[in-house]
């Protein structure tokens, strides 16, 4: 509950920051998506945590496993992050089995680059997803060459390194689980997670 | 205790006219046990129950048809048909009349008997030659009565030393569901099962992602990935205790790490790291330490497996254009291309048998859906084992190398599903709710 109450209040802080610095732009061109920024990612205690090789102190990771029958366990409110789908950076879209970007995605990069160029204290997860139709390890590699791509691109135009970090999901959350075209097309992507 | 009985007591091990005469015979279709120049027929009547009580009586009952499907499975042995089962007088324990089950063309028979007392279930198991009259094994088992699945599974496995092969009745199955995801929190959990499917157990509580699990050697622990720190890396969890480590390759900040694989021995884990900037198959020890860079390219470097001597890698690289598979040393020296058939190979499993030398992986090799297919790393032949029943991918070997367990998709839904190595008695497992993928079939 603690945590919940922590992403709530970072996340209104979030909100008023992209607040002021709305009306600070004036009226200049406005970022993508920013209409709905409740949809930002709350970071979790653990986001700045250097990994190192311990034991977990925030909570079990299994439970113990007896030889015969164990219930299921319900689930503590001490997760990392949720994940959602809003972001104030809009998704970037790949060609199947690429990891290219094309001359539309490039312009969206450098859109995003401005504003976050504007917002120094945010940090950026950038996920690479890929669609249903490979399989599970390659897509996990090509996932995060996905997002490899966005953060060199990133930071060729001025994105400081260490406020970007990339994540690979691979097929594992995809957008849209149909097998349709539409489908594919959406889950090929990489997706912005704004934190502060 | 989590992989035997409480307490199994030795009653007799008569293993009679073992040692010589068992062996393989290469007869097709299917493998089958010889002993004593012939390819026994077993019959495994009705387990005798000591008393009247219900509960013993279901007790004998799930025993019987455990132990059966625990020994066909296996597809070593050929069974008197249940029908003629039925023809045979009932049966005395203590003293077979074994002309009887000559009548019916049965060479082995198999006696289970169970009783109850004090909550301990006691079960007994003999197995006689037909002909002879002779004792090849008898055990007995007591412990819990809980799960009389248990004492079947121990059984078979007992019977199975009779052969060259380890049986698998006592193996489990470990994989990744999205039983417990919300719409909120999308996470999958690690869950293990028996190996036919029943008493699946949860591992993970962390709501995150939970992916690829692999059992470390000696079926104690399960490595896997986890996004609990939002950056994946690979944790090492001892299952029975509860007890986890969280990034045991040692990553630094925002380096990811997929695809553990333990050595044979279990001292090391062959990875995937992004440590370097891009993907490459790393191998550290399994406390962290000594991490090395085994592959080099500026490629995809994926989903490493050892072989059975620990002395090679296998893995997929993309370093020709496609997803391809490729074995070197366990050093990283002379890498050579493995599959040269189709576009897309990827996620390999080994086969640990000495009777086997061969490959299992995931192939395109028609346009669409992926299928599981097998190398034979001598003659470099593929067979496919799945053939367009919609998509299979991420296959693990059982033990003795004699059955795959994969991941398929059929109307939308995955589920773990088990085949022998031929592609025969293809199986899905009833392993509960939800979308069940990435399966490890355990020591």
């Amino acid at each position: 509950m603690l945590f919940l109450l922590r992403h709530r209040s970072l996340a209104s802080l979030l909100v008023l920051a992209l607040a002021l610095s709305l009306t600070a732009c004036g009226g200049k061109k406005r970022p993508p998506a920013l209409t709905s920024p409740e949809g930002i990612t709350p970071s979790g205690p653990a986001a700045s945590d250097t990994l190192a090789a311990q034991p977990l102190d925030e909570g079990p990771d299994v439970m113990a496993v007896e030889g015969g029958y164990a219930t299921s366990s319900d689930l503590e409110a001490d997760y990392t992050t949720t994940y959602q789908e809003g972001s104030p950076l809009a998704d970037i879209h790949f060609e199947y089995d690429s990891s290219s970007l094309t001359e539309g995605t490039r312009g969206t990069l450098e859109r995003h680059a401005v504003w976050l160029q504007t917002r120094r204290a945010l940090t950026v997860t950038i996920e690479g997803h890929c669609d249903q139709r490979g399989t599970v390890d390659y897509n996990l590699a090509l996932g995060e060459q996905r997002a490899r791509a966005v953060w060199d691109y990133l930071v060729s135009l001025g994105v400081a390194a260490d406020r970007l970090r990339t994540v690979s999901y691979g097929k594992e959350r995809p957008l849209d689980p149909s097998a349709t075209e539409q489908a594919y097309t959406a889950n090929r992507r990489a997706h912005f997670s704004v934190s502060q | 205790m989590p992989r035997t009985l409480p307490a199994l007591v030795v009653l007799v091990a008569a293993v009679a006219a073992v040692g010589s005469g068992v062996g393989s015979a290469p007869q097709e279709p299917v493998e089958q046990i010889v002993i004593g120049g012939v390819t026994p027929r077993f019959a495994v009547p009705e387990c005798i129950a000591r008393t009247t009580d219900e509960q013993t009586q279901q007790a004998c009952r799930t025993i019987t048809q455990v132990l059966r499907n625990d020994l066909r499975f296996e597809r070593l042995f050929q069974f008197v048909p249940d029908s003629l089962l039925a023809a045979v007088p009932l049966l005395n324990p203590d003293a077979p009349v074994f002309e009887d089950w000559q009548g019916i063309g049965a060479r082995i028979l198999v006696v289970t008997r169970a009783g109850l007392a004090n909550d301990e279930l006691t079960v007994e198991v003999r197995v006689y030659f037909v002909d002879s009259g002779q004792t090849m094994l008898a055990r007995r088992y007591s412990g819990k009565a809980d799960n009389p699945r248990i004492f079947a599974h121990q059984a078979s496995d007992d019977i199975m030393t009779l052969t060259q092969y380890k049986g698998v009745a006592r193996t489990r199955i470990a994989f990744s569901s999205d039983r417990d995801a919300t719409p909120e929190r999308r996470s999958k959990e690690l869950y293990i099962v028996d190996y036919d499917g029943f008493n699946p157990r949860r591992v993970t509580v962390n709501g995150s992602l939970n992916i690829l699990p692999e059992w470390s050697p000696d079926g104690q622990s399960l490595a896997y990935v986890s996004y609990r720190r939002v950056t994946p890396v690979i944790f090492l969890a001892r299952i029975f205790e509860g007890k986890s480590v969280a990034n045991v390759t040692g990553e630094r900040e925002n380096s990811q790490a997929f695809a553990p694989a333990f050595s044979p021995d279990g001292q090391r884990i062959a990875y995937a790291s992004t440590r370097s900037g891009n993907m490459d198959i790393w191998v550290v020890g399994v406390n962290g330490s000594a991490a090395r860079r085994l592959t080099t390219t500026r490629a995809l470097d994926t989903a490493p497996c050892w072989s059975p001597t620990g002395q090679e890698i296998a893995f997929t690289s993309n370093r020709t254009g496609t997803p391809q598979l490729y074995i070197m040393g366990a050093d990283g020296l002379n890498v050579r291309r493995l599959t040269k058939v189709g576009n897309y190979n990827d996620g390999c499993a080994w086969s640990s048998a000495r009777q086997f030398s061969e490959i299992a992986y995931t192939a395109r090799l028609e346009a669409g859906g992926f299928d599981i297919a097998i190398i034979d790393l001598a003659t470099r032949q593929v067979r496919q084992i799945t053939q367009g029943r919609g998509s299979c991918e991420y296959p693990s070997w059982s033990p003795n190398g004699r059955h795959l367990a994969f991941s398929c998709e059929r109307r939308g839904t995955w589920a773990i599903t088990v085949s022998d190595r031929e592609g025969r008695s293809l199986k899905r497992l009833a392993t509960g709710a939800g979308n069940n993928v990435q399966p490890a079939w355990g020591p």
